[in-house]
């Protein structure tokens, strides 16, 4: 295996778990602030449904992708007539997979994040002439702001490593759909075990470096 | 003019208060639980549940959203933006020539560049008052805002408070417990009794009616006394009063000299003779100055030297010992039941 070969794998697995948490993050946070500050009717059923993708094991949700993604769903045909494809077997159905598997996990994050900013500090915020996208931006967001961090990092880690559901829907396409946790299963499977460790290496310092990071990020805020 | 006339049910707890005040600096005098709070949150907004009326200087408030309000409120805990500087906090209503005469009046200047977790507990309370009034308010809501402080620097923060309406002109509404922070603040107190107002008006004449004996009863001080300790021997330390009386209190190890003392009404005893040896510490002579009526007990009251003390007693003691106003009479009061009197409750 070259070297450009593996920075390919790499690159790809970063691009597709980028991505994920993009399409993730922003909803999951909208959520997890809905859920710690809001109560609604069907609010338990919500908290379900969003922890379901923890639960469940990651090939019945590929598998649930694979319908949902398949010319035989509106979404499907949806794509296909904007795309001139389905997304099945593309970069997007990996990151798509990645994304449903990485959504609970920042949800769930954002939602203990949002709930530990005290009520009062908002409160005070709204008697000084704050308005409700005020008191979020100026008060919930900088203070959560640590949990929103971890979450999303977190998020983006199992988006990294995202296996079951991707393998799914997006096949394992040398240079199109293959990320390091296909790859590393692709090279077991035809025996070239010393590949394998490599790019198992690599997976371990692309999950270790943005944790390092916000851990230099979050120790620098404290100061 | 400020006007408010709420009204709320809660389990165990009805609201049910009118008041109305033209005085700059008012407190809201009540025991725990008397529903001080309440109606303090209730102005500032953030009680949906309270229904009623809401009027300052003619404008319907009760009506407004919180931010639209201008109304300044400080809650017990300070709850400052620990995310922010002090001058971040202050500001945060915007940067202002009020945020700067905020500042001055409360002295914050030097601790402008601290993060508000740096803070000791009575500078994070001058903060909280300063980013209040840094918003501009038209009126400033206070609750319990020395409760937190520890007592040296309550008598160092008053004088801040105290001077606020004069100098900054904006009015002030102080939740309190304390009959002291009272006199201290206020030209006018509104008495709070379980969810009722029970009187309003000058605190020298409030708070020695009858109306405010239920609330200083709940909190066992209905004889207060500032006091400087003169001498501790036998386990007891004998107690000047400010007004130059002296008592004897029972000595309770580990706990600080007092600054000021408390004797609940029920346990003084009165005397219609000067007693002979009694185990009591404390025999006064007094003049019985009036005696009323309060359900089914009756509160004399007595002046000794300077001092006006009020004691509770049955009707039938009152008729045995053939009370009436002039008369000359001795209280007795143990050293035990002189008790150090804390603004954060007996």
């Amino acid at each position: 295996m070259t070297l450009p070969e593996t920075a390919g794998i790499a690159l790809l697995t970063l691009r597709v778990a980028l991505t994920a948490t993009l399409i993730a993050g922003v909803p999951a946070l909208a959520l997890g602030y809905a859920l710690a500050r809001f109560r609604f009717p069907g609010k338990p059923l919500v908290q379900t449904v969003v922890a379901l993708p923890m639960v469940l094991p990651p090939v019945a949700i590929g598998l649930a992708l694979l319908e949902c993604l398949s010319r035989r769903s509106p979404f499907g045909r949806a794509c296909e007539a904007l795309f001139g494809q389905t997304l099945l077997l593309t970069w997007w159905a990996a990151a798509l997979a990645s994304a449903v598997v990485a959504f609970p996990l920042i949800t769930r994050a954002a939602e203990q994040a949002f709930a530990a900013v005290p009520l009062r500090l908002e409160h005070v915020a709204r008697t000084l002439g704050c308005s409700g996208p005020g008191v979020f931006r100026r008060i919930s967001l900088p203070l959560a702001a640590r949990g929103l961090l971890y979450g999303t990092l977190f998020g983006f880690a199992r988006a990294l490593g995202e296996f079951g559901a991707t393998s799914m829907v997006a096949g394992r396409i040398p240079g199109e759909t293959e990320t390091l946790a296909l790859a590393i299963y692709g090279r077991i499977e035809m025996f070239r075990e010393g590949e394998a460790w490599m790019l198992a290496g690599v997976s371990l310092l692309l999950a270790l470096a943005p944790t390092a990071a916000a851990e230099i990020f979050l120790r620098r805020g404290e100061r | 003019m400020i006007t408010f006339d709420l009204r709320a049910e809660y389990p165990g707890f009805r609201l049910e208060a009118a008041a109305s005040w033209a005085s700059p600096a008012t407190a809201l005098f009540g025991a725990s639980g008397s529903g001080k709070t309440t109606i303090l949150e209730a102005l500032a907004g953030l009680r949906p549940e309270v229904n009623g009326r809401f009027e300052a200087g003619g404008i319907r408030l009760d009506e407004m959203e919180v931010h639209d309000r201008e109304i300044g409120w400080v809650p017990q805990d300070a709850s400052l933006f620990p995310h922010l500087t002090t001058r971040g906090n202050i500001e945060f209503a915007g940067r202002s020539n009020a945020s700067e005469a905020a500042i001055d009046a409360l002295e914050l200047r030097p601790l402008l560049d601290r993060r508000a977790t740096e803070l000791s507990g009575g500078e994070r309370q001058r903060v909280a008052v300063a980013r209040a009034l840094a918003a501009g308010p038209r009126l400033l809501l206070l609750d319990e805002p020395l409760a937190a402080v520890d007592r040296p620097m309550r008598a160092r923060i008053l004088p801040y408070l105290a001077r606020i309406p004069a100098e900054l002109g904006i009015p002030m509404l102080v939740v309190t417990h304390d009959p002291h922070e009272v006199h201290a603040l206020a030209s006018h107190v509104i008495v709070l009794d379980r969810g009722r107002v029970a009187a309003q008006g000058h605190p020298r004449d409030i708070l020695a009616s009858p109306a405010a004996l239920g609330v200083l009863e709940a909190l066992g001080a209905e004889n207060l006394f500032e006091v400087k300790v003169l001498a501790r021997a036998g386990g007891v330390l004998s107690l000047g009063t400010a007004k130059g009386s002296q008592l004897e209190m029972a000595a309770v190890a580990g706990f600080p000299e007092p600054s000021r003392v408390a004797v609940r009404a029920e346990d003084i005893m009165l005397m219609s003779s000067e007693p002979g040896l009694v185990s009591a510490q404390n025999v006064i002579p007094a003049e019985v100055a009036a005696i009323e009526t309060l359900g089914e007990h009756m509160y004399v009251r007595l002046v000794a030297g300077e001092e006006r003390w009020v004691a509770k007693v049955t009707a039938r003691a009152v008729e045995k010992l053939e009370l009436v106003a002039g008369k000359r009479a001795w209280m007795l009061v143990k050293a035990h039941a002189i008790h150090a009197f804390d603004a954060a409750g007996a």
